[in-house]
């Protein structure tokens, strides 16, 4: 929504007129935007700056210590996009893991969306009280508690899986297979973002008229067309926020991954950008490698966002 | 649904106001040095929380006697473990550091090479403290001839176990690795119920007993320059000999290959295991959690191969001077007062550590508790420092130990293998920091 307004704007400002029309007032606006550009200059883009810098450094804790500077150039960056572990398992589980954490969350989402669209405002109220909590818990509490049922040995889904033969409840260990890891992963994660989607997508549906959905009953749309073809492209601006946010959460997440066993570098199968740029820059104090890889990470969620938004909005629409 | 971007743009600023605070502070920082020296004296003191588990009394009887000693007051500051280092970064950038600090000994070097830290070995040496303190902290604290820090207090790792279970199948705690192979065995079979000896394949520290005692050396020095030697044949034996507990002889259990420290302690608090590694700050936690066990716990050294006890990693905490306190004189006159004397000794009996005073360690060796003096036995006879280089901080912070243990455990790759990767990793590290 932000998007197609901003590029109204772009549009139109071109045409406004004649420029001796504009003159009288050209400064005002940018007087008007002055506080909030001083406060965006000096809280995002000065440290965003700071950043860029950094990366170009040899920057440890002795040039912290010292205030000397260690100019690299482009050697920080040359180190990390030439590191095997990046090409062969990093990215890959990065951008697995975040599809298809994406994909349930704004699938499940959805559906909850749909279903608390149907419901008596008191049951709603209730329902989403509920699904509040998961959105509430802290992500290291949730962490922990996933962790804490799939626990080789004695976790309850462990020992409910061993119950009914799925597995040997004795020896069967979630957390070392790189598969059975991120299937633990995308559960926390999936469960601690899908209400946000649930309820995005909720106040998006109670602004549908109602009238359309009539008419398309009335047509005799079931129910899988009538999303298809009146909910969905109402709601597109919709998805698009909250699948850009999903993406962009689950493609850094941090906090689910490092605190499973294994998962703080311990096993080298399941390191996601997350915990592998924490693991080579913030725990080994080499705080100009962890700018680099910020800026990486930065510009690939942006070529990521861009790419979804002109998928979901056609160019015409742009 | 308006709110969801909104308090997300509220997160985003925050976390640039902090980093806009952290510059500012970084930017007038320098000027706040030379201002309190003029008002009354006061030292900042960083303390770990959580070694002993009710510190106030303590650090109020402290307080009150190094005033009426020196006249001046202490800021005592505690903080967590897990949050420490980053604090202690972020008051390097904004020269906020304290004067005196409690520092972990994997920390010293990095902090003492970064020009962090005071020297204290001529402190040191003019107290004529030089002989008294106990070797495995000093070496952890001193980095290229310097000591960074005082020590303060240690602990080690040994083997804590069952005394009803040995009892009842009529073992002996064992003195070499054969004993330790065909004790595990005996449990196997009398008490199938119990893990033997579980292996956690997060806990590095464990590794190293095994593979010092086998003849390995985890680096070595050459000059200025490092090299890993965590894949020569002795090393590997070590290695491999500590992993086929698990793997030929099953002491352990599958699920343990992703288990760190503090899962030992729960299998055992839970009555799974016969013996486990353990810290020596341990056991008490563990009567705690477990009251049924209460004399039912011994704890014995970790052997080595044929005889005698296997290094062991002396791990602790030594204090520290930071380089940008105005009142060194002041500082080392509280470090002195912790490290040595009573106050020592009252921390370590509090915190069931072990003080960094040859002396008072020697006493614990005499000591009647089951549960102490073979902590304090392998400590004197057999402890050990790990590489003090920044590099290996730099390691740790890598797992890369830890993540050998772990492909081994799960099978993943072979004692040679890993250990080919491992050190390969080591040395491109240590490479990379000289």
């Amino acid at each position: 929504m932000t998007v197609a307004e901003r590029t109204d704007v772009e549009r139109v400002v071109p045409q406004a007129g004649p420029p001796s029309r504009r003159r009288p007032g050209t400064a005002r606006p940018w007087l008007l935007l002055a506080p909030a550009l001083l406060v965006m200059g000096g809280l995002l883009l000065y440290p965003l700056f700071r950043v860029l810098v950094l990366s170009l450094q040899d920057f440890g804790l002795r040039e912290l210590v010292s205030g000397r500077t260690d100019w690299v150039g482009l050697d920080n960056y040359v180190q990390l996009l030439g590191d095997p572990d990046l090409w062969a398992t990093v990215l890959p589980n990065t951008v697995v893991f975040a599809v298809v954490a994406v994909a349930l969350t704004v699938v499940f989402g959805t559906l909850v969306a749909l279903l608390l669209a149907r419901l008596s405002p008191v049951v709603r109220g209730l329902v989403t009280t509920a699904i509040m909590v998961a959105w509430a818990m802290p992500a290291v509490t949730g962490t922990y508690v996933w962790v804490f049922a799939f626990a080789p040995g004695d976790g309850v889904v462990v020992q409910g899986l061993g119950a009914v033969g799925l597995v040997d409840a004795a020896t069967a260990d979630p957390f070392a297979g790189r598969l059975s890891f991120f299937a633990v992963a995308a559960l926390n994660v999936v469960h601690h973002g899908f209400p946000f989607a649930a309820l995005t997508v909720l106040a998006g549906l109670l602004t549908i008229p109602r009238e359309l959905t009539e008419a398309a009953i009335v047509d005799g749309a079931g129910a899988w067309r009538r999303f298809r073809s009146v909910t969905f492209p109402m709601l597109r601006p919709v998805f698009a926020v909250v699948t850009v946010l999903s993406t962009i959460w689950d493609f850094k997440v941090f906090t689910q991954i490092y605190l499973m066993p294994g998962g703080d570098g311990v096993n080298r199968g399941v390191l996601t950008l997350g915990t592998w740029s924490y693991v080579e820059s913030f725990a080994q104090s080499r705080y100009g490698l962890g700018a680099a890889i910020a800026v990486l990470l930065t510009a690939l969620l942006l070529v990521v966002t861009v790419a979804y938004l002109r998928l979901l909005f056609r160019e015409d629409e742009l | 649904m308006w709110s969801m971007p909104g308090s997300r743009s509220v997160r985003r600023s925050a976390v640039a106001l902090a980093a806009a605070a952290a510059l500012t502070v970084a930017g007038c920082g320098s000027e706040s040095g030379d201002a309190a020296a003029g008002s009354e004296r006061t030292l900042t003191v960083w303390i770990m929380e959580g070694t002993n588990p009710d510190s106030q009394p303590f650090f109020d009887e402290l307080s009150a006697a190094f005033q009426q000693r020196t006249g001046a007051t202490l800021d005592i500051q505690f903080m967590q473990w897990g949050a420490a280092k980053d604090r202690f970064t972020t008051a390097i950038a904004g020269q906020t550091t304290p004067d005196v600090a409690e520092v972990g000994t994997t920390w010293v070097a990095e902090f003492g090479d970064a020009g962090a830290l005071a020297d204290l070995g001529p402190r040191v040496q003019e107290a004529g403290l030089s002989d008294r303190l106990l070797p495995g902290l000093v070496e952890a604290g001193t980095l290229d001839g310097t000591l960074y820090g005082m020590p303060w207090y240690a602990g080690v790792r040994s083997i804590v176990y069952r005394t009803d279970v040995f009892a009842e199948l009529g073992l002996q705690p064992p003195t070499t690795w054969d004993e330790l192979v065909a004790v595990g065995q005996r449990i196997k079979q009398g008490r199938p119920d119990l893990l033997p000896l579980p292996i956690a394949g997060d806990n590095e520290f464990i590794v190293y007993p095994f593979l010092w005692g086998s003849g390995g050396e985890v680096a070595t020095q050459n000059g200025d320059s490092w090299s890993s030697g965590v894949d020569s044949a002795q090393a590997r034996a070590g290695v491999q000999f500590y992993a086929d507990l698990a793997l030929e002889h099953g002491f352990s259990t599958p699920a343990a290959a992703t288990w760190r420290e503090t899962d030992l302690r729960d299998s055992f608090t839970k009555g799974q295991s016969a013996m486990i590694f353990s810290g020596s700050w341990t056991p008490k936690a563990i009567v705690e959690a477990a009251p049924d066990l209460r004399g039912k716990i011994g704890a014995f050294p970790i052997p080595g191969p044929t005889g005698g006890l296997a290094p062991s990693v002396v791990g602790g905490s030594v204090l520290s001077i930071f380089e940008t306190s105005d009142a060194q004189d002041l500082a080392w006159q509280l470090v002195e007062m912790m490290g040595t004397g009573e106050f020592a000794a009252k921390w370590a009996q509090e915190s069931s550590y072990f003080p960094g005073i040859t002396a008072q360690l020697n006493e614990a060796v005499q000591s009647p508790d089951p549960l102490v003096a073979p902590f304090a036995q392998q400590m004197v006879d057999s402890g050990r420092s790990v590489p003090v280089t920044p590099a290996f901080g730099q390691i740790q912070g890598k797992k890369t130990i830890a993540a050998m243990m772990r492909s081994i455990l799960t099978g993943e790759a072979t004692v040679e293998q890993a250990t080919s990767t491992a050190a390969a990793e080591m040395n491109e590290i240590f490479a990379s920091g000289a």
